[in-house]
């Protein structure tokens, strides 16, 4: 593994003053519209519509489409108005079970994700500041677990953390005691940075990049210390893409399902995992729909992060 | 290789005078750091890599007793994972087709033209990973149940190319916005049509970011398990999610030499779109413009 991190490919010059120059033709904008509709419906038809029909499941509006899933269903609150109720919301949310799961939820996500963004600042800061052979090997060991599917990572992370696993193995030789992490948040934990790492690398390393070495050189001679130079200057010019990279990566850890599935403990667990249990296992869709919003509120309020440093970015570079 | 180290010009300087104490230490602390990063990443894959090829294995030894090729031999004789294999390589390449044709138009129109919407369709798309993919494959039931999608071709084909939409539109509308327009221009007085400038000027410099989105998609499509376990199960298993079942009902060395078996298509694909992915395709696309 010894591939590098390029910059990315001159970002600044692409788009925006050959789009201002040419005077818009009507008929161009309504081929742009049509040409980028199909991707939009799909979303709007299989994302959109679903979590709008789902979101009157959850409040107990039983009609229409939602007819099937309420009468295979176990446990169903109906509403009589047409507002629909709190009821299954209610329940949730007095449910010990649920409150442990939420708990484990956004603890992971807080821990696995500040983790990561602490390894790809480093390796991104290393690689900028440093360079050299062992930074490349940094960069590129980060990388591995993208070309991993979850899937494999997930079981590979919870044998090597096991009863028998290699870490167990190594401090038994030596004749100390190791616990057991498989099957436990610290599993889950593991295999949440382990399988986020190569994204938030990429896109922070990519970030710290393109930060002019003429600024760093200006903020040292200027009689800044490493630390200073890396607080004041590198990170708040890469702002945007570690934001990015802190988002999505709290997102993708907040819903996930795979990683918990296989190395956390049955319960309590991640709310993707129990939200999986209270569909199939238990056949109580509607109080999986009410879980399934919890973790959209939650990733939403991340969400709403991303979309702002995005504006940020289109601004700073005059194209709002 | 486009990286400058800042401090070379004073670590050059600074080599002729003997190590001290503290830089002694610091490259200490990186070298601990070097390995258990090689550890925590590397290690449980070769912890199961050693697996597959396992007979006998006593805690707490670092090496199995005795090495075999039977756990092979069992995958390959397991008519239900053959079938999974071939559902896989059913899927993958089918939803990469069709998440192209319906999002490269759309990921060419964010590059080019300015219409009513545009920023909202692309933070819209961004939805499809706000929401939580379980979550979504929840609230997806209800609707399959309805349409009759449930266990069918085409309910598992929605669900996989629903997870390539992000990646094939944004990857190759920043790698269509990166294809400099004078050029495009110059070919165009040069008396090319519009197509032809399309074929020989644009796809050709925007093909790397096409084809890290393809390789993307059909990983996404080649992993997807939640959805597939929870649409397509029992009637339609594929790799991964025949992984769910293999692990409670098979010996560890067989999921071992499975995972063996579904890592092979990722790793080399990610090895021969490596450069790309590297090379910032990836991480232009994640920016909306």
């Amino acid at each position: 593994m010894t591939s590098t991190l390029h910059k990315p490919a001159e970002r600044q010059q692409t788009v925006p003053p050959a789009r201002a120059r040419r005077p818009k033709r009507l008929g161009q904008r309504g081929v742009g519209f049509f040409m980028a509709l199909p991707p939009i419906l799909l979303i709007a038809l299989f994302v959109g519509f679903p979590i709008v029909l789902a979101f009157g499941f959850s409040i107990g509006l039983n009609g229409g489409l939602n007819r099937t899933i309420a009468t295979i269903g176990q446990n169903v609150h109906e509403s009589d108005a047409w507002w629909g109720t709190l009821a299954a919301y209610e329940e949730m949310f007095s449910n010990q079970r649920f409150l442990g799961d939420l708990l484990v939820t956004i603890t992971v996500t807080l821990v696995s994700t500040i983790t990561v963004l602490f390894l790809a600042l480093g390796i991104g800061l290393y690689l900028k500041l440093k360079g050299g052979r062992m930074a490349r090997l940094l960069s590129g060991l980060a990388i591995v677990p993208l070309f991993i599917p979850v899937v494999i990572a997930s079981w590979a992370i919870l044998t090597f953390y096991s009863g028998t696993g290699f870490l167990r193995s190594v401090f038994a030789i030596v004749g100390l005691d190791f616990p057991v992490w498989a099957f436990t948040m610290v599993a889950v934990i593991i295999g949440s940075v382990w399988t986020s790492l190569p994204f938030a690398v990429l896109m922070v390393s990519s970030g710290l990049q393109s930060v002019p070495n003429a600024m760093i050189e200006a903020a040292r001679d200027a009689g800044a210390g490493s630390l200073r130079t890396i607080v004041s200057v590198i990170i708040p010019m890469a702002a945007v893409p570690i934001i990015i990279a802190t988002t999505f990566t709290a997102i993708g850890i907040v819903g996930s399902f795979t990683v918990p599935y296989f190395t956390g403990p049955n319960s309590p667990n991640m709310l993707g995992v129990d939200m999986s249990n209270y569909f199939s296992s238990f056949n109580q869709p509607q109080q999986s729909a009410v879980m399934a919003f919890t973790v959209f509120v939650i990733a939403s309020g991340i969400a709403a992060l991303y979309v702002w440093a995005n504006f940020r970015s289109a601004k700073e570079q005059g194209k709002v | 290789m486009s990286i400058t180290p800042v401090s070379r010009a004073r670590a050059d300087s600074s080599t002729r005078r003997p190590p001290s104490l503290d830089s002694i230490l610091r490259s200490a602390l990186v070298g601990l750091f070097v390995i258990l990063m090689l550890v925590f990443i590397l290690g449980p894959l070769l912890w199961l890599g050693v697996r597959a090829f396992a007979g006998n294995w006593t805690f707490p030894n670092l090496l199995p007793d005795d090495w075999t090729l039977r756990w092979w031999q069992v995958v390959f004789n397991d008519g239900a994972l053959g079938i999974a294999v071939q559902n896989s390589l059913f899927f993958a390449p089918l939803t990469v087709l069709v998440s192209a044709v319906i999002c490269l138009p759309a990921a060419y129109a964010f590059a080019r033209f300015d219409f009513p919407g545009r920023r909202f369709f692309l933070i819209s798309l961004f939805a499809t990973n706000a929401f939580p993919k379980m979550g979504l494959f929840v609230t997806l039931a209800a609707l399959f149940y309805a349409l009759n999608l449930m266990n069918t071709v085409l309910g598992i084909l929605v669900v996989h190319v629903l997870g390539t939409v992000v990646f094939m539109t944004w990857i190759p509308a920043a790698a269509f916005a990166a294809v400099p327009r004078n050029l495009e221009e110059a070919a165009r007085d040069a008396g090319a049509s519009k197509l032809r400038v399309f074929a020989s000027v644009t796809l050709p410099m925007a093909l790397p970011g096409i084809i890290v989105a393809a390789v993307m998609s059909f990983l996404a499509s080649f992993d997807e398990a939640q959805g597939t376990y929870l649409v397509g199960a029992p009637d339609f298993m594929t790799m991964p999610t025949q992984m769910y079942s293999l692990v409670l009902n098979y010996p560890t060395q067989v999921a071992a030499v499975f995972s063996i078996l579904l890592a092979i298509p990722s790793v080399a694909l990610m090895l021969s779109a490596h450069k790309h992915i590297l090379g910032g395709q990836l991480a232009e696309g994640f920016q909306i413009k």
